[in-house]
């Protein structure tokens, strides 16, 4: 297999042996791929493609090779660099660690990987970066074939209705809470809350919301291991500076704090 | 033809070696035995010596036989001063460097989540402790100008601002004796940003 110029993000570099490395990549094409880099980390053979090949650089990857692990022949730039300062380098490690996490080698999902693109894009600026991460998260989801269905009841096959509550079940989706009085209390959601999120509204008092339901959806697929890269944002951060184990397993209903732009 | 037990354990155990497969080990092996023995007794114990004394230092988690490494209780050097590093390599690339007077505090490695490895184990929870008691008036951060050096580098940045130590980053762009022209982009780019008024 030879495959020449393919646009493509790397999302995890790994030393490999003494000069070499492995870096995991994410393409237009051909979906999540190894590929491996000869020489790279040796300075005498020169080349600047150390600095090139970084996490979120928009690259055009040339790679060959029969086996599971590609060979690297050629990199370049597809666009100047993207730089992620502070909170949003850590969501930008986030949607790399998920990708790592839920996606399939080999398996091509144009469609994320242009969602990837304005993700990144949007964390290099200076807009709101919650509804972006929903979004993506979203696409997410739909690409693996776990679409989340945020306007009809998963087990009845009704609409939702906006003044409604529902609950998030692994497998159905969204379903009707069958106490709707103790609905706000156990961490149901509210139908007009979902409609929004539907129509694409995911900022403002919607964001606590919609993160909470990510949450869980992604929980689902995620299994035991939790995502490490939470740990780097507000809370996790304060419990390692108070010497305690970061909140990481959390059940999801009681993780809900108001820590700004935590995914 | 198989090599007797003792020779074909040898060849495993130095195969732990980064970058040795099992054709160098092999080598390895056999020059030891039929060239070096007293080399390979010297390396027999100055691994098992290194193996039984060698732990972190205490203070800035530096390799050391003692409780306290040679630089941390070094007195003439600057005790409010600490520079963060990766890996013990990096102190003594800076300390070749000449240059710096002050302390470290060796990370072991960076933030890589995807690896697993979060604030807890690179000992940033000793750090903060070690620079709030211990009065520390500058941090020089100096992890690697990659992706996970940077989030490591925002992530103490983070922990220690609200407690008004003074905080600096390394600087990073064209090496000395370099041609602008041959440069990679995003390095140029960050010297650029990172100019300095000619006083």
């Amino acid at each position: 297999m030879r495959v020449n110029l393919q646009p493509s993000y790397i999302l995890h570099t790994r030393p490999y042996r003494d000069s070499s490395v492995v870096l995991e990549i994410f393409t237009a094409q051909h979906g999540r791929l190894a590929v491996v880099v000869r020489g790279v980390r040796r300075k005498s053979r020169g080349g600047s493609s150390g600095a090139l090949l970084q996490p979120f650089n928009p690259l055009l990857l040339s790679f060959s090779g029969r086996a599971e692990m590609k060979n690297l022949n050629a990199v370049e730039a597809a666009a100047p660099a993207i730089a992620l300062r502070g909170e949003r380098l850590f969501s930008g490690l986030y949607i790399n660690e998920l990708l790592i996490r839920l996606l399939h080698r080999h398996d091509a999902c144009p469609q994320l990987f242009a969602r990837y693109g304005q993700t990144l894009q949007v964390l290099s600026g200076q807009a709101a970066v919650d509804a972006t991460l929903r979004r993506f998260e979203l696409t997410l989801l739909h690409e693996l074939g776990y679409h989340l269905e945020l306007r009809v009841d998963g087990h009845s096959g009704e609409l939702i209705r906006p003044d409604g509550w529902y609950r998030f079940q692994p497998g159905a989706g969204l379903v009707a809470c069958c106490d709707e009085a103790r609905a706000p209390h156990t961490a149901g959601f509210a139908g007009a809350d979902l409609l929004a999120m539907a129509g694409g509204e995911f900022g403002g008092a919607l964001s606590l919301t919609a993160r909470r339901l990510l949450r869980q959806a992604l929980a689902v697929h995620l299994g035991e291991a939790p995502l490490r890269s939470r740990d780097l944002f507000g809370a996790g951060r304060a419990a390692v500076a108070r010497g305690e184990p970061a909140p990481q397993a959390a059940p999801a209903a009681q993780s809900v704090s108001a820590t700004g732009a935590k995914p | 033809m198989k090599f007797s037990p003792a020779l074909q354990h040898l060849v495993d155990a130095l195969r732990c070696l980064p970058g040795v497969g099992p054709k160098s080990a092999q080598r390895m092996t056999l020059h030891l035995l039929e060239r070096d023995r007293d080399g390979a007794r010297a390396l027999a114990l100055a691994l098992n010596e290194a193996a039984a004394r060698i732990r972190h230092c205490s203070a800035c988690r530096n390799f050391t036989e003692l409780d306290i490494c040679e630089i941390c209780s070094d007195e003439r050097r600057d005790s409010a001063t600490v520079c963060v590093v990766e890996t013990p390599a990096d102190v003594l690339a800076i300390e070749q460097s000449g240059g710096y007077r002050g302390l470290y505090f060796v990370l072991m490695g960076h933030l890589s989540p995807i690896d697993g490895i979060g604030p807890a184990e690179i000992g940033l929870e000793t750090f903060y402790q070690r620079v709030i008691d211990e009065g520390i008036r500058e941090v020089i951060l100096a992890t690697n100008p990659t992706v996970e050096g940077e989030a490591t580098a925002y992530y103490l940045i983070d922990m220690l601002q609200p407690h008004g130590v003074g905080l600096s980053r390394i600087a990073h762009g064209v090496p000395l004796g370099g041609e602008l022209e041959y440069v990679d982009g995003s390095t140029l780019a960050h010297a650029l940003s990172g100019r300095r008024r000619v006083e």
